[in-house]
């Protein structure tokens, strides 16, 4: 029976590699994940572009389809999916641990995203203003100027919609609540993009 | 000529299986430096097989360069899971 085989059956086998690993990045959610998947499906595409004879084209794929693709789109990708929060550097300093406990509670929610938060720190509020206007911050995270009784008392302000949507679904549900979320305003918020 | 890559072909499977079902970023990362080494390996051997240098060059060199990009993606990963 293993004489019968077709001559150039192990050509079959190897190019049905390439639609499987394809299938396998096109699942995936994670986009960290799908970089490296993307690395594989560059490996099994310079196999399968070799083993059919096409030598120059493997090694253009290796070299530029996997190599650098993939490292470019690190870059991209780490340096866009992330949300940028300014807070006062006194406010931190007068009490780290709450601020390190909303960071906590604001990285949580941001994961399954697959979102980064960066925290950047100002010296004065004129500063913290400017920086949200010249769109460098998402978000501002400060002490609220007049706390009220039943509210947190820290207050986050989004500037994006879309990122006050998702994180007004789950924000007002944590434990023990440190900020009230403040819905970007079309008065002191000048473009909706980001 | 047949048997030998078919039975590379299969082993290549593992670490596809590996790396399609498990979520930790780093063995990704494991399974496809596997990946990478099993096919400049077969490239190599096809090579040999069909007495052809100008595939072989190409695995030599996707070899050795694979290792390098290997590398360079690992760093920006573990910048971005220590932050």
């Amino acid at each position: 029976m293993i004489t019968n085989l077709p001559e150039d059956l192990y050509l079959l086998v190897i190019v049905a590699l390439l639609p499987l690993s394809a299938i396998m990045l096109t699942v995936q959610v994670n986009p960290y994940n799908a970089l490296v998947i993307r690395g594989i499906l560059g490996a099994v595409a310079a196999l399968v572009y070799s083993v059919l004879g096409a030598a120059d084209v493997a090694l253009t794929e290796a070299l530029v389809g996997t190599l650098l693709a993939i490292t470019l789109y690190a870059v991209a990708v780490r340096s866009s999916l992330v949300m940028r929060v300014g807070v006062l550097t006194a406010e931190v300093e007068a009490d780290p641990e709450k601020f390190e406990a909303i960071y906590d509670q604001i990285r949580a929610m941001l994961s399954t995203r697959y979102l980064r938060l960066k925290v950047l720190s100002y010296e004065t509020r004129a500063d913290l203003d400017a920086a949200l206007t010249v769109k460098e911050l998402h978000g501002l995270c400060l002490r609220s100027p007049s706390p009220q009784p039943d509210q947190p008392p820290y207050e986050l302000t989004i500037r994006l919609r879309s990122l006050h949507d998702l994180l007004s679904t789950e924000l007002p549900h944590q434990t023990p609540p440190l900020t009230h979320l403040i819905p970007p305003s079309s008065t002191d918020t000048p473009a909706k993009s980001s | 000529m047949n048997l030998l890559l078919i039975a590379m072909t299969l082993i290549l499977l593992i670490p596809l299986y590996e790396a399609w079902q498990d979520d930790d970023i780093w063995q990704k990362m494991l399974a496809f430096a596997s990946v990478a080494s099993k096919t400049s390996i077969m490239i190599l051997c096809i090579s040999v097989l069909r007495d052809d240098w100008m595939i072989g060059v190409v695995g030599v060199i996707i070899l050795s360069v694979g290792n390098a990009g290997f590398m360079l993606l690992a760093h920006l990963i573990k910048r971005i899971t220590l932050q």
